[in-house]
């Protein structure tokens, strides 16, 4: 990877670094420029503790990188040394012993100048919501708060207004355009009919959905008793090895900004007489140190008249990093999508249609299977790029 | 955890941020502010060759107006808009939301538009520009086209953009000095993803009686029985709809979820109805 040559102002001296462009601005202060005043605590923009000024605005250095401060400004908490309310706040902090170890107050301390200096004299509580972004797990916030409460009393808010976009009066866009009509269409589609519940086994969840086909049990067992036919209709999924009943495979899954490619192992249970097939296993995805386990189970009913019913279960859990991202829900909708577009090629593919471009992308996430996958995302930080 | 090595450019206008994209096998991702993308990039969950940062890109940053509507460049960040940094054209509905977003520290680097293009269901634009009836403007290699915002995700994480597209601006309607909004949302702390969000926007002049739930692990849901109770009922009796409806149109999402959800809606119709009282 080539390297960057990065220039910029630290605590109002020029700087520059030769670094890799994947460096995080705090990596850049504390290991190339011996800065270790910035503490990096949860590298996720978390935590505050590693809040430092750029151009004038506190922001994150874990979740920034060396490109991208490149001409930049960089206040670090040494840079601080002949502020006269950074001394006002640090006099204050030990008066209200708002630190005990001392890991979150560089953060701490630029943030609260921040607060003071945009708000002026503040409430506790407006201090406490301001204060939200930096986690302190000593002192329980009540000295930060009366430290930063005390040194703002009496002062003034700086004019906030910074003109940033001048605007152009009248341009381009169409009016009458933008102002569409009121009554919104109807909600998303339901393909089948999805339920979604917490599996029985701790840890997996799982969904479940049903489609009815205007072919026999007996047709529909028959195809879906072919695994890798089966598997064409799961969108990104792909069987590399078929051996009685043991199956080697790949599920690939883009997720936004995520290519996650499960490489794993399982079993395949057919049920001929009960109609039901069930494929267990589970997978790895080196890349981000994740691994997936799943099961999907898929019963063929008789319907009304010489129809079928079909119902699939898919149950999943997730490990690794990407169980730390954890938001329960966004695997279960990307879940719900995937199985929508199963369920819908199944469909296609017992009425002999050609299947979908969906299922040739990779949409969907994970292991060989169906349904591996797993909640738990993205947990903390916040959107917004 | 430090991200896997990528390559950084940094283009200095559309057309070299677009050539950038144009090439899918390069595995470039466009990156704004990075605050979605950086925490991703860390955990090496996501594994991009090559970050094309549009944060000096000035044509990204423009605001313009005309007499219905305006438009607001897609790498402002949610501070800008938090601090009026440009006239306010929603009513206080804009820097009402911006300031809800996660911190200041990140609110200081993160776009309106990377926040949208990251398409996660819990994100604070995502819900407010369907529920005024935005429109996305996106800049692909074939030109420019625009989707309805209440459009723009599919589900989680994934929005309508294409590889090779980014968004380069949203359109928005002016409310009138006569709208009246609401906006609530359940969140566990300050800063976090909401687990709900609920919308409203009344503004009877521009003919907008719109009730949106968000935050619903995929696209949000524009509440239209909800919304034309509120034209013809008002607020109070939408309220009651909405739960209902809210039963209808999401019986996928757990219980808990739903409750969340027409809780934060109905508070967002209470907000109407109290500024009607006064």
């Amino acid at each position: 990877m080539p390297m960057l040559n990065v220039s910029l102002t630290v605590n109002g001296r020029p700087a520059a670094a030769t670094v890799e462009p994947r460096t995080q601005l705090c990596e850049l202060l504390r290991e190339n420029l011996n800065l270790t005043g910035t503490h990096v605590g949860c590298e996720q923009g978390v935590c505050g503790a590693c809040t430092v000024v750029v151009d004038g605005k506190p922001q994150r250095s874990c979740i920034s990188y060396a490109g991208d401060c490149e001409g930049g400004s960089i206040t670090t908490i040494e840079g601080f040394d002949d502020d006269a309310l950074m001394d006002e706040l640090r006099v204050a902090f030990s008066r209200h012993h708002a630190l005990q170890c001392g890991f979150c107050t560089p953060g701490m301390l630029i943030t609260a100048r921040d607060i003071i200096l945009r708000l002026g004299e503040t409430s506790a509580a407006r201090i406490r919501e301001e204060l939200s972004g930096n986690l302190c797990r000593c002192t329980g916030y009540v000295g930060i708060v009366e430290a930063v409460e005390q040194v703002s009393k009496g002062k003034a808010a700086r004019d906030p207004k910074a003109p940033v976009a001048a605007i152009e009066a009248t341009v381009a866009s169409r009016p009458a355009d933008t102002v569409r009509k009121v009554f919104a269409p109807a909600p998303r589609p339901t393909v089948a009919t999805p339920s979604a519940g917490t599996s029985a086994r701790k840890g997996w969840s799982s969904i479940e959905q049903r489609l009815t086909v205007g072919f026999s049990p007996d047709v529909v067992w028959d195809r879906l008793s072919d695994i890798r036919e089966v598997s064409t209709c799961l969108p990104g999924a792909e069987i590399t090895e078929l051996d009685g009943d043991r199956i080697r495979g790949k599920m690939n899954v883009t997720l936004g900004p995520m290519k996650i490619a499960f490489n794993g192992d399982g079993n395949v249970m057919l049920d001929a007489e009960r109609r039901i097939g069930r494929l267990s296993g589970g997978g790895r995805d080196a890349g981000s140190g994740s691994t997936a386990e799943g099961e999907v189970e898929w019963r063929v009913l008789p319907g009304e008249a010489s129809d079928s019913l079909i119902q699939v279960s898919l149950s999943w859990r997730l490990s690794g990093r990407l169980a730390q991202f954890n938001r329960a829900g966004l695997v279960q909708d990307v879940i719900q999508r995937l199985a929508s577009i199963f369920v819908s090629n199944l469909e296609a593919s017992l009425k002999g249609e050609a299947i979908g471009e969906q299922s040739v992308k990779s949409l969907g996430i994970f292991s060989l299977m169906w349904g591996v996958f797993k909640e738990r995302f993205l947990r903390r930080t916040r959107k917004n790029t | 955890m430090k991200p896997a090595p990528f390559d950084y450019v940094r283009p200095r206008s559309l057309p070299e941020a677009t050539a950038l994209l144009s090439d899918e096998s390069a595995n470039a991702k466009i990156f704004a502010g990075g605050q979605s993308l950086g925490p991703m990039l860390n955990l090496r969950l996501a594994r991009p060759a090559k970050l094309v940062d549009i944060r000096n890109i000035q044509a990204l940053r423009a605001v313009r107006v005309d007499e219905k509507s305006y438009s607001i460049g897609a790498t402002l960040t949610h501070a800008e808009i938090e601090d009026g940094a440009f006239e306010d054209f929603s009513q206080g509905l804009l820097p009402f939301v911006a300031r809800g977003i996660a911190y200041r520290a990140v609110r200081n680097r993160g776009t309106v538009g990377g926040s949208l293009s990251h398409a996660d269901p819990a994100a604070d634009w995502v819900s407010t520009m369907a529920a005024i009836g935005a429109t996305m403007v996106v800049h692909g290699p074939a030109g420019e086209r625009r989707v309805p915002a209440e459009q723009f995700l599919v589900g989680a994480f994934t929005s309508k953009l294409g590889a090779t597209e980014l968004l380069t601006a949203i359109e928005l309607p002016r409310l009138s000095a006569t709208a009246r909004w609401g906006y609530y949302k359940v969140c566990r702390k300050t800063g976090e993803f909401a687990k709900a969000i609920g919308v409203t926007i009344q503004d009877p002049r521009a003919g907008i009686f719109r009730v949106l739930a968000g935050s619903t692990e995929g696209r949000p849901v524009l509440l239209a029985r909800s919304g034309e109770t509120l034209a013809t009922q008002g607020a109070d009796r939408a309220a009651g709809v909405a739960r209902q409806e809210i039963e209808e149109v999401l019986p996928h999402l757990e219980p808990g979820h739903r409750q969340q959800l027409a809780v934060a809606v109905q508070r967002s119709l209470q907000k109407i109805s109290l500024l009607e009282t006064v």
